[in-house]
């Protein structure tokens, strides 16, 4: 398959060392935080890309698999008072269970009933926070977790190493005969069946292995805030992510990662704006949208770099 | 030589309308055989039943001697059941190569370690080899009928159900395509079974034909009996000016 070339790899790079070394440089704590968050989304919206932007199949509920990871980070806190850094795995595993509730009833089906599900599978545990309130803390949420890390600055680098593991891995797969098969899927299923492959198991293991990274994610986010309320899992936040994804360059996975760290810096950089923030980030995001369909990392980089190749 | 698919009293019903009503016919393995009939006359969804991609009402389907009937689409495949679709539907924005790729990497497929040169292999055979690195959507018509055919073979099939390969080709490709099917007939040994409407290609090359009108078989005989059987001519050859030249 496709190699990576010394230009994608020198570009990598060129990023990570500028996020790395971006919070030392500014020494602030509160422009690390808000780095960390960043990054956060950039985990949500590759793995968002992995599933959905290959095969096609759109998943409007991304934060049931965040809201997923991030409550059982603040159970095992707040109910078991356990070690936090059991809080990654069993995240993962949570949100993987999730992911094989929802996906085999509806991912064997063609239409929209996947996308549907997960919408409505991500407001249904919402509404299941606040009903079951003496549980789960209602819209208080459960708070009092422990930091995996003390110092912000390590945490910070700490949560970038998991995305670069992320991005690496899910490129990786990306690039393999999975990713292969994967964008065939979103080509033509039928034609998939004819060639013989098992076209529900591979939409399925790829859902998994979205849901796995997004619940280590929505963990490592609740370990951030030290708390956890029902708004992880509304819609906003997976309509956050797939804009992101759009915005980065669908199907890249790299691109969504950097377009989420754009988008939330540029969240951040308009409370400038005060009360027009709103309007400058729908404004900026229909511009980029309506000229650049494609999306604009991804594609920029390609042209970028195309001499070089 | 004995019967590789056997199909029985194999029924469907689309609400009112019967698509097809017991069909019986046996293929002989190593046989070139194929199915005419007008349009409408249920030719493809008899091919869609075949391979599973819509469930037949009653019958049976036995395949190698082993029960076709509800099995999933690729679970058929994986059998050593291929087939190529009427409107070539292939996978947009890959190369030709990886088109074939994608169906090496099926479960039956596994023998061959390296999928590329498997694929390369394959496209060689079918006479694309020279457009791998291509992008699928700089093909010809022509040339998507030997990618689909392609993609078929890498599943290593035993049957190959090919329908309408000729259909919106112009004559000069009609006969290099025919004779890589004769050739895949008599080097692979590969049981062929197709559907087609161009009348006289078709003829010149299957060894026995099974003509369906209003999804019922009304005569199975080589293509010479077949084109003089009344049952046929009224049904199919009687109706189309194609009569006089094919026969």
């Amino acid at each position: 398959m496709k190699q990576l070339s010394i230009v994608d790899l020198s570009g990598a790079i060129v990023v990570v060392a500028l996020l790395a070394l971006a919070p030392v440089l500014l020494n602030s704590n509160y422009f690390t935080g808000v780095l960390t968050v960043c990054v956060i989304y950039a985990i949500w919206a590759a793995s968002w890309d992995f599933m959905s932007g290959l095969t096609g199949r759109e998943n409007f509920g991304h934060s049931l698999f965040i809201g997923a990871g991030a409550y059982t980070a603040g159970f095992l806190a707040t109910v078991w008072y356990a070690n936090p850094w059991y809080s990654l795995p069993t995240a993962v595993v949570v949100a993987v269970a999730f992911s094989l509730i929802v996906g085999f009833p509806t991912l064997r089906l063609r239409g929209p009933y996947f996308a549907l599900a997960m919408l409505s599978a991500s407001a249904i545990m919402q509404r299941l926070c606040l009903i079951f309130w003496e549980y789960s803390g209602g819209e208080e949420g459960l708070y009092g977790l422990d930091p995996l890390i003390q110092s912000p600055l390590h945490y910070y680098w700490f949560v970038l190493a998991i995305l670069v593991a992320a991005v690496a891995i899910l490129t990786a797969l990306a690039q393999s005969h999975w990713g292969l098969l994967l964008r065939a899927i979103r080509g033509d299923e039928a034609t998939c069946q004819a060639a013989g492959i098992n076209v529900t198991f591979y939409k399925i293991a790829s859902l998994t292995i979205s849901a796995a990274f997004a619940g280590l994610g929505g963990a490592l986010y609740a370990h951030y805030q030290l708390q956890v309320s029902p708004p992880l899992f509304s819609v906003v936040v997976s309509i956050t992510v797939i804009i992101m994804v759009y915005v980065g360059g669908i199907g890249s996975i790299y691109g969504p990662a950097l377009g989420a760290i754009m988008l939330t810096l540029l969240t951040e950089l308009l409370r400038t704006f005060g009360e027009y923030r709103l309007w400058v980030y729908t404004l900026t995001l229909m511009l980029i949208l309506f000229f650049l369909p494609n999306g604009l990392i991804a594609p920029l980089w390609r042209r970028l770099t195309e001499r070089f190749r | 030589m004995s019967a590789i698919l056997e199909v029985k009293d194999l029924s469907k019903r689309f609400g009112g309308l019967t698509a097809t009503k017991n069909v019986s016919f046996s293929l002989e393995s190593g046989e070139l055989t194929g199915i005419l009939g007008p349009n409408g006359a249920g030719k493809t969804t008899l091919f869609n039943l075949l391979t599973g991609f819509i469930a037949a009402d009653s019958g049976s389907v036995l395949f190698e001697g082993q029960e076709l009937r509800g099995l999933a689409p690729h679970k058929i495949v994986n059998r050593g059941v291929a087939r190529t679709f009427q409107l070539t539907r292939p996978f947009l924005g890959m190369t030709v190569l990886e088109n074939v790729v994608v169906a090496c990497l099926s479960p039956r497929a596994r023998d061959a370690h390296d999928k590329e040169a498997r694929a390369q292999e394959l496209l060689d055979h079918v006479g694309l080899g020279s457009k791998a690195r291509e992008p699928v959507e700089t093909l010809p018509y022509g040339d998507l009928r030997r990618l689909e055919i392609a993609r078929a073979l890498a599943t290593q099939p035993n049957l190959l159900l090919l329908d309408e390969p000729f259909a919106g080709l112009g004559s000069s490709e009609i006969e290099p395509l025919a004779q890589l099917i004769k050739r895949l007939h008599r080097e692979q040994k590969l049981t062929i079974l197709l559907i087609e409407h161009k009348l006289r290609e078709f003829m010149a090359l299957v060894s026995r034909v099974i003509a369906i009108d209003f999804g019922e078989i009304i005569a199975i005989a080589p293509p010479a009996e077949i084109v003089r059987n009344p049952r046929v001519i009224e049904a199919y050859i009687g109706k189309t000016e194609a009569a006089h030249a094919s026969a």
